[in-house]
């Protein structure tokens, strides 16, 4: 028997004692992806077995769960080249990282996340692109989120870890790093750190709540609310797949900081909207990827049309992850956002108007992207070739894990849903 | 009891069947899924004849106490209504699918076409029985990708178009909907149906969005949720996405316009108790409903295209389903979209034949204005005055005298008395105008015929409401909610009294000496010509539309431009 003390450690060495033996196989790609794949499956194994001896809030250990499995399906899509190896590597570093921050006691927690940002800003000035300003914000963002983060570390200021809150669950206008995280970081990467990055945000931000002055929280409630919008824009105006996936998750993300300020705690139902928004931006990333091995990295999306009927299994997997991403039934999306809707105190104000400006614009920009890939006329001069074994385990499991959030209970996450509206005098607009 | 979830899976069943299976059996299997989805039919039968004499059966996977537990709280409610619903969509989805089995025949995607229509007719039915909002909303949703799917000829950029449209416009109105359902739940703290009605009714309560400005709970809600309903049920301004959805195969337009646009009809009957306590919301349901009867119908005149036609026509019979609606008839709405459905379910699987005949004879209809009758006939315009003025006196006397209608007490039946008389009136005089011929049999029958037509439209009615809603009172209450303002209904019927007997009077008098060719005065010929253009281009909203949208592009790349140069 483990002591429950120890199991937080166990979990979190797993990946990491996975990416010191993989220089064991550097040298051979398919065994390097092989052995990555394997230790993050392990590493939710143990995740499972000791699930009811971690400590810590409901919403971090649904992340517990999903961020091994975000891991392998972010290796398990990529192609097995010697380029991606360093990512493969980073992938496990990450989510050992991770799952200390979620699991281990302060302060080893604070330090690790620390180490994490300072790590992250530095694979994004190894990969930076110097013609490309927002590059070189997304590095500040994240120096910056590393001193934050540091900073909170040792003097314990809710403002330093307020920022590095919003550096990590994207916040405008420090969304600038999240943004460089997801077109800039190789390989696997940006597939995991999707979910990675705002996880650890949200988990931080459960503890940050509570003793945030209430002129703060005004503040933070006024720029969700604006950045929500903000993404939004961005979003509809991209040509580039990545960047709108980004904007279009910082968008959803900013509906989230909006609710975690209004209600000033972390519902189960956060999470899950949380959870489903990253691995449904996650899964689309990693259908690009699948475009990017066919067609090469700077295939331009407007080029590829009429995948539907050379490429089926690809069609269906990718229709059923836009589905998610608008947010339709019955996936983790749609349930986590109703979750928040029915959870929160609406009023007849400017804030819902936003939040369902920002869920319609969704069906717009996403439906419009899968569109021009999959209908349209088929080019003759393209060689289509359907999604190999591994790329469609890794959008499959996608797909059955939003289902599986969609479906599941929220009470499972946490706490029953202490319904807003059941008496008619708690409702402000009431005179 | 049970047996009742059987009727929604059956056509899934079906759509399985097509899908899953290698291709040697493909057609085989195609022709196999008729029988579930049939089946399912005869299952919604017999749920209908068990819910008439057993009463409404509930069945709940989820416990109603907490039902946001689970976002998708599952179970079946099916009354009368429901029953009504599922026999009318069940029925129309075997006829569709087994056409469309020959119809698709040889299409590369056949395989894909018949699952969807096979899961949409299963969407529909879980959507008409839902046991609550949440699941109505769910269900509500799908449909609206479930549109865009069934457009199938994705590779043809004017399909995928407006396909795209249909959607995006189907998903404004399913933001307003989930605006609605959050509402409700926020006020009243359920989805069930019942709960929800009852505490609506209880607990009165209004919203101030903004100083000076309140707004009654129920109205509020059920605006919301009818700006949902106008987005499905095409009622004007978001009526465009029908006739650009008119690509798609014609038994899909055969389902469309039978089963999945009654949806806004069904949603205001669900929701009748909520409603009812609403008058400001039905009062806006006739307005619009209104108006989109009037529109629908006059482009539908000037439309080229046979499903254009067709298009607007069903936007125009959906028009005047939601006035019925906004006038408390709520079950004449349900009368009403039946009677629709069935009929431009035929129509539209019959236009390829009317298409295919116009191909081998051009001249086909034949219009000759040389053929026209010169003379003055008494005997066609004494029918047509005898139509006009004399048997809508008869059908007064009768509802009054016979079926025990107050019509002093009830507005909306005034209000369809009139409706009725005015496009009888229109259609006897074009009847007239089209095929004047001096005989005694031909007047003697077209009377004949609308008598019996209107009475056995009348009693129809009548019992369909007694059996839809039992209770009389309850009927009385939603016309009550609905009445106009006393002197808009007076104008109203007196308005709509003076037109019809001054325009015939009117065409009595130049008819005299020209035969059937009416004289018009230039200017208004003229202006008839612009009209007809306008109404032709379906009063340019493709173009205003389109204009918005590229006008909020021009915006939302200008701000990408701004703050791209601010990053860089």
């Amino acid at each position: 028997m483990i002591n429950p003390m120890l199991t937080p450690w166990l979990v979190a060495a797993v990946p990491l004692l996975g990416a010191l033996l993989g220089f064991a196989v550097w040298s051979q790609p398919d065994k390097l992806k092989a052995w990555s794949v394997t230790m993050t499956l392990a590493n939710l194994l143990a995740v499972i077995v000791s699930f009811f001896t971690l400590t810590g809030s409901t919403e971090g250990l649904l992340f517990v769960l999903l961020l091994p499995l975000a891991a392998c399906v972010s290796l398990l899509g990529q192609p097995a080249h010697k380029e991606h190896r360093l990512a493969w590597v980073m992938t496990l570093v990450f989510l050992g990282m991770g799952l200390g921050i979620l699991t281990l006691p302060p302060p080893i927690g604070p330090m690790a996340l620390t180490l994490l940002l300072g790590l992250i800003t530095f694979l994004l000035y190894w990969h930076h692109d110097p013609f490309w300003g927002p590059s070189w914000l997304g590095i500040s963002t994240y120096g910056l989120g590393t001193l934050c983060a540091g900073i909170a570390a040792m003097t314990g200021s809710s403002i330093a870890s307020l920022l590095a809150c919003t550096i990590l669950l994207p916040l405008v206008p420090f969304h600038h790093g999240y943004v460089a995280a997801l077109t800039r970081l190789p390989g696997s990467l940006p597939s995991f750190t999707v979910l990675l990055l705002p996880a650890i945000g949200l988990h931080r931000v459960a503890t940050v709540l509570p003793t945030l002055p209430d002129v703060v929280v005004s503040v933070v409630i006024v720029v969700a609310l604006s950045g929500s919008l903000y993404g939004t824009v961005k979003a509809l105006a991209q040509s580039r797949v990545r960047l709108l996936l980004a904007y279009g998750s910082l968008s959803f993300f900013s509906i989230l900081w909006w609710f975690v300020a209004v209600t000033r705690t972390v519902r189960p139902q956060a999470a899950v909207f949380l959870g489903s928004v990253a691995l449904v931006t996650g899964g689309l990333l990693m259908s690009w990827q699948v475009i990017r091995t066919r067609y090469g990295d700077d295939v331009d999306p407007q080029g590829i049309t009429g995948l539907a009927a050379p490429m089926p299994r690809f069609a269906v997997l990718i229709s059923l992850l836009a589905l998610a991403a608008m947010g339709l039934p019955p996936f983790g999306v749609f349930a986590g956002f109703m979750g928040l809707l029915f959870t929160s105190p609406l009023t007849l104000s400017v804030a819902p108007l936003v939040v369902a400006i920002t869920w319609l614009a969704a069906s717009w920009y996403i439906l419009d992207l899968v569109q021009r890939l999959l209908f349209g006329r088929k080019r003759p001069d393209l060689r289509y070739e359907d999604v190999h074994e591994s790329e469609f385990a890794s959008l499959l499991i996608v797909v059955v894990i939003m289902f599986a959030l969609g479906l599941a209970p929220t009470n499972l996450f946490g706490g029953a849903v202490q319904p807003t509206g059941t008496a008619v005098e708690s409702v402000s607009w009431n005179r | 009891m049970s047996f009742v979830i059987l009727v929604p899976l059956l056509p899934l069943l079906a759509a399985l069947m097509v899908l899953v299976g290698d291709e040697g059996t493909r057609r085989q299997r195609a022709k196999m899924a008729v029988y579930p989805i049939g089946g399912a039919f005869l299952g919604a039968i017999a749920t209908l004849w068990w819910v008439a004499t057993q009463g409404p059966i509930t069945l709940r996977f989820y416990d109603p106490a907490s039902p946001a537990t689970l976002a998708f709280p599952i179970g079946f409610y099916i009354d009368r209504l429901s029953a009504v619903m599922m026999v009318l969509i069940s029925g129309v989805g075997t006829i569709i699918y087994t056409y469309s089995i020959g119809y698709m025949y040889q299409d590369p995607h056949d395989r894909r076409y018949l699952a969807l229509i096979g899961f949409t007719t299963s969407v529909l039915l879980c959507m008409v029985s839902s046991a609550n909002l949440m699941m109505l909303f769910l269900f509500w949703q799908v449909l609206s990708y479930m549109l865009y799917l069934l457009a199938h000829n994705h590779a043809h950029a004017a399909t995928l178009d407006g396909a795209f449209r249909t959607f995006t416009l189907l998903r404004v109105g399913d933001v307003a909907f989930l605006s609605g359902t959050v509402l409700a739940y926020q006020l009243y703290g359920t989805f069930e149906f019942q709960a929800l009605f009852a505490k609506a009714a209880e607990t009165p309560v209004m919203l101030s969005p903004w100083p000076s400005f309140e707004i009654s709970g129920p109205t509020a809600v059920t605006l919301l949720l009818f700006i949902g309903g106008m987005s499905k049920s095409a009622q004007f301004p978001l009526h465009f996405w029908l006739p650009r959805s008119l690509y798609a195969p014609t038994p899909v337009h055969a389902l469309l316009h039978a089963g999945i646009i009654n949806a806004g009809g069904f949603l205001i009957n669900r929701l009748a108790p909520l409603y009812g306590l609403s008058s400001t919301t039905l009062h806006v349901a006739f307005v619009v409903g209104t108006l989109t009867a009037i529109l629908g119908a006059t482009m539908m005149l000037a439309q080229n295209d046979i499903k254009k036609t067709l298009g607007f026509s069903t936007i125009g019979q959906m028009g005047y389903m939601i006035m019925e609606c906004g006038l408390g008839a709520f079950s004449l709405a349900v009368f009403h979209l039946i009677a629709h459905g069935l009929f431009k379910a035929t129509v539209f699987l019959n236009c390829g034949n009317v298409i295919h005949k116009a191909r081998q004879d051009p001249e086909s209809p034949h219009a000759d204005p040389r053929e026209e009758e010169k003379e003055f006939s008494s005997l066609t315009w004494s029918t047509g005055f005898a139509t006009t003025l004399l048997i809508p006196l008869l059908i007064l006397l009768v509802t009054h005298g016979v079926l025990r209608i107050p019509l002093l007490e009830s507005q909306g039946t005034v209000i369809f008395l009139f409706f009725i008389w005015i496009t009888s009136s229109q259609a006897i005089l074009t009847l007239t105008r089209l095929r004047a011929i001096a005989s005694w049999k031909v007047s003697s029958a077209m009377l004949l015929t609308l008598l019996f037509v209107v009475f056995v439209y009348l009693f129809a009615v009548e019992s369909f409401t007694a059996f839809l809603y039992p209770n009389p009172a309850e009927v009385a209450s939603y016309f009550q909610a609905a009445a106009l303002p006393n002197w808009l209904f007076d104008s109203m019927v007196v308005m709509a009294t003076i037109l019809t007997v001054v325009s015939w009077g009117y065409l009595y008098m130049r008819a005299h000496g020209h035969g059937r060719t009416m004289w018009i005065p230039g200017w208004v010929e003229g202006l008839r010509v612009r009209l007809y253009v306008v109404f032709m281009n379906r009063l340019y909203m493709d173009e205003l539309y389109q204009a918005l949208g590229r006008a909020v592009m021009r915006v939302v790349h200008r701000i990408d431009k701004r703050n791209a140069r601010w990053s860089e």
